[in-house]
């Protein structure tokens, strides 16, 4: 009765627990009273069968048996009893013992039990009291002795069979004390439960950033204190995100400010060329502080979710691109309509495909719409990356390229923001080296 | 209007101001700064002032409650300075009535060339258009929404667009049934961002014409002149 698997909630498994050591209680109950049954039965029946078998066999060695119905024990010429399964040896081996003490010496032994019905023939005749005892033991023992050269002396006595009836007891017995026992069980169980469940409800739902509704303190006391915990923890989180993105707010300004005022400033450098390298590196700069921003916020996106065509989006995003001069097409796709955060999208694929221009010196760009998701590749000739080094490269600020200058190394943020956007949209960022050089990125959307 | 514009410039930083305004000097304009919202007012009153270069994030009253101010007391023209993440300031400031902006950290150039497109489309036109880059227009079953520079179809299903596209179709679509020379539409669409647009205007229209013509081979709403330019042929209703 023990289940393949223990069920895997807290209350199933307290009442799975619960009812087999209630089980294993029950049995050895059982066990310790089905032993003393058969002490009884060995004092009650076996003991005075033997003593009758030995004396009667006594008298009839010593020639004073005498043939008398009225005595249990009957002399028959031939074993009177078909020897079967039934038997039992414990009967047997006691008489044998017991004649063998007295110095007799006896052929087989052969015992056997029968059960006793109560519209058995046998009982018409007997006493009602006696019938009723017969009956209640239900079974009888038969004994046949060969006493060689002499015959068989042949005892019958009443066998209880006692043991049916502790096994209906057992179950009773069990089937009260699991409802007894495991009602309540189940009970504090399900108290413990649910609100331990609401609260494994309330931790999935958890979203940084958004006020969530406390979750309800229920339950016996340790649960409550681990659910006001929680509340705290939550209140605790949401304050420190407030505080980074005030942070962030006033980093943003107090960098943007001065670099506001060295972008005016340049304008008076006579050099041209000078004027617009310093320019390309305080937007380099202006647009490096723009994806730590982002990434920063992305917990807490401010842009909606809105029906977006995906190959438009795509399209822009690649002619903004060509228009810039760099080397990057697009295999025109069909219209595919999606719900996501536009701006945050475009990011993902510009930041994609910014880096296999930087790297691969352009990108192949494909859509390629599946059953169940959308793939967006950006594929290109570059170097490619180590394969031990492709997981590295979605951490923030990691730059496999030390080595070179921030022309081409870029700070790292790129991927790692490209990846925390594709992540809130329910999607992936997958990293592959082509089979002929160079490096496939893709993203793949749920559709 | 005199010969030199009076321009009043209104930031908080000095770092940006004091060498903005050494700038724009430079580049003819008679220049008054102050660093708040209530010496602006102060300015403002004094002075015959043409256009006011705002900043949106000051310590006080902010640059928004200072332009929706402008806008009910005067005709002058205003131009934000805003920072990226304060897009939803720069979409209210235009809804305000600001007549543009520019975004921090910007070329002092660029800001030269807005102020001078804005004092010239007021010295000709004689009305001020009124904020002329905000709310949506709708053509032809398009609605183009300025704020977040998006095409929605009819559906509701937004057609992004790259800022080529975005800048042409913003001009053809605040000119509607005017014919545009290639010419005209560069100046136009250069006075935005001048790097991110110097591909033919002929492969512009194509790609818009692609995006958003039943059959771009015949097409129904930027149509070709012949031997001028492109017009847009829809009706365009201001949303």
């Amino acid at each position: 009765m023990i289940p393949r698997r223990l069920p895997g909630s807290l209350p199933g498994q307290i009442a799975v627990l619960v009812a087999i050591a209630l089980f294993v209680a029950q049995a050895i109950n059982f066990t310790m009273l089905l032993r003393e049954r058969q002490q009884v039965r060995f004092a009650e029946i076996i003991a005075p069968s033997v003593t009758r078998v030995v004396d009667a066999a006594e008298r009839l060695t010593s020639g004073r048996f005498q043939r008398d119905r009225r005595t249990r024990v009957q002399l028959e010429p031939r074993n009177p009893i078909d020897p079967s399964a039934r038997h039992r040896s414990d009967v047997e081996t006691a008489i044998r013992q017991g004649l063998s003490d007295a110095g007799l010496s006896a052929g087989a032994i052969i015992t056997r039990i029968d059960d006793v019905s109560p519209d058995d023939p046998r009982l018409k005749n007997l006493s009602a009291a006696r019938k009723q005892r017969i009956v209640r033991r239900g079974g009888e023992l038969h004994i046949a002795v060969e006493m060689p050269g002499r015959g068989w002396l042949v005892l019958h006595a009443p066998w209880p069979r006692t043991e049916r009836g502790l096994i209906f007891q057992l179950l009773l017995q069990t089937l009260i004390l699991y409802i007894v026992v495991l009602v309540p069980v189940l009970w504090a169980g399900h108290r413990i439960a649910r609100p331990l469940n609401g609260l494994a409800q309330a931790a999935r739902h958890f979203r940084p950033g958004e006020p969530a509704e406390p979750v309800e303190e229920a339950g016996p006391s340790d649960v409550r204190a681990v659910i006001a915990a929680f509340n705290a923890l939550s209140l605790r989180v949401n304050a420190m995100i407030d505080e980074k993105d005030k942070m962030l707010g006033a980093i943003g300004h107090d960098l943007r400010t001065p670099l506001a005022a060295l972008r005016v400033r340049i304008e008076s450098v006579e050099d041209d060329e000078d004027r617009a390298k310093m320019a390309d590196t305080i937007d380099e700069m202006n647009r490096t502080l723009d994806d730590i921003l982002s990434l920063a916020r992305l917990g807490r996106p401010s842009e909606p979710a809105t029906d977006v065509d995906m190959a438009a989006l795509i399209d822009a995003v690649v002619d903004d691109f060509q228009d810039l001069g760099a080397n990057v097409a697009f295999e025109e796709a069909a219209r595919l309509t999606m719900h996501l955060r536009p701006s945050l999208m475009r990011r993902a694929v510009r930041n994609l495909i910014e880096n296999a221009v930087k790297y691969g010196g352009g990108a192949q760009v494909r859509l390629v719409p599946e059953a169940r998701a959308v793939r967006i590749e950006v594929a290109d000739r570059g170097p490619g990356i180590a394969p031990d080094q492709i997981a590295l490269v979605f951490d923030p600020f990691t730059r496999l390229e030390t080595s070179r200058n921030r022309e081409t190394g870029g700070i790292g943020l790129g991927l790692a923001l490209a990846r925390a956007i594709v992540r809130e949209a329910g999607g992936e960022i997958t990293l592959a080296n082509r089979d002929r050089g160079g490096l496939t990125a893709t993203i793949t959307l749920p559709r | 209007m005199s010969d030199t514009p009076h321009l009043l410039l209104v930031d908080d930083e000095r770092s940006i101001r004091e060498p903005l305004a050494q700038y724009l000097t430079k580049q003819g304009f008679r220049v008054t700064q102050c660093g708040d919202a209530e010496s602006a007012r102060a300015r403002l009153n004094a002075y015959s002032i043409d256009l006011v270069i705002l900043d949106i994030m000051m310590p006080g009253e902010d640059g928004l409650s200072l332009c929706r101010h402008i806008r009910a007391t005067s005709e002058t023209p205003v131009i934000l300075l805003t920072a990226k993440s304060e897009e939803t300031d720069r979409i209210i400031g235009l809804e305000m009535g600001a007549d543009d902006y520019v975004v921090k950290p910007f070329s002092p150039r660029e800001l030269a060339a807005r102020i001078k497109v804005v004092l010239r489309r007021l010295s000709a036109g004689g009305t001020r258009q009124h904020a002329p880059e905000s709310g949506s227009f709708s053509f032809a079953g398009w609605v183009l929404k300025t704020g977040e520079r998006a095409l929605v179809d009819r559906e509701g299903v937004s057609v992004p667009l790259s800022t080529g596209e975005y800048s042409l179709l913003h001009a053809l679509v605040t000119r509607p049934r005017q014919v545009l020379t290639r010419d005209q539409l560069l100046d136009i669409t250069q006075g935005r961002e001048a790097a991110a647009f110097d591909r033919a205007i002929d492969n512009q229209v194509s790609r818009l014409r692609k995006k958003i013509e039943n059959d771009p081979k015949n097409p129904a709403i930027i149509k070709t002149v012949w031997g001028g330019g492109y017009t847009l042929s829809a009706e365009v209703t201001r949303l």
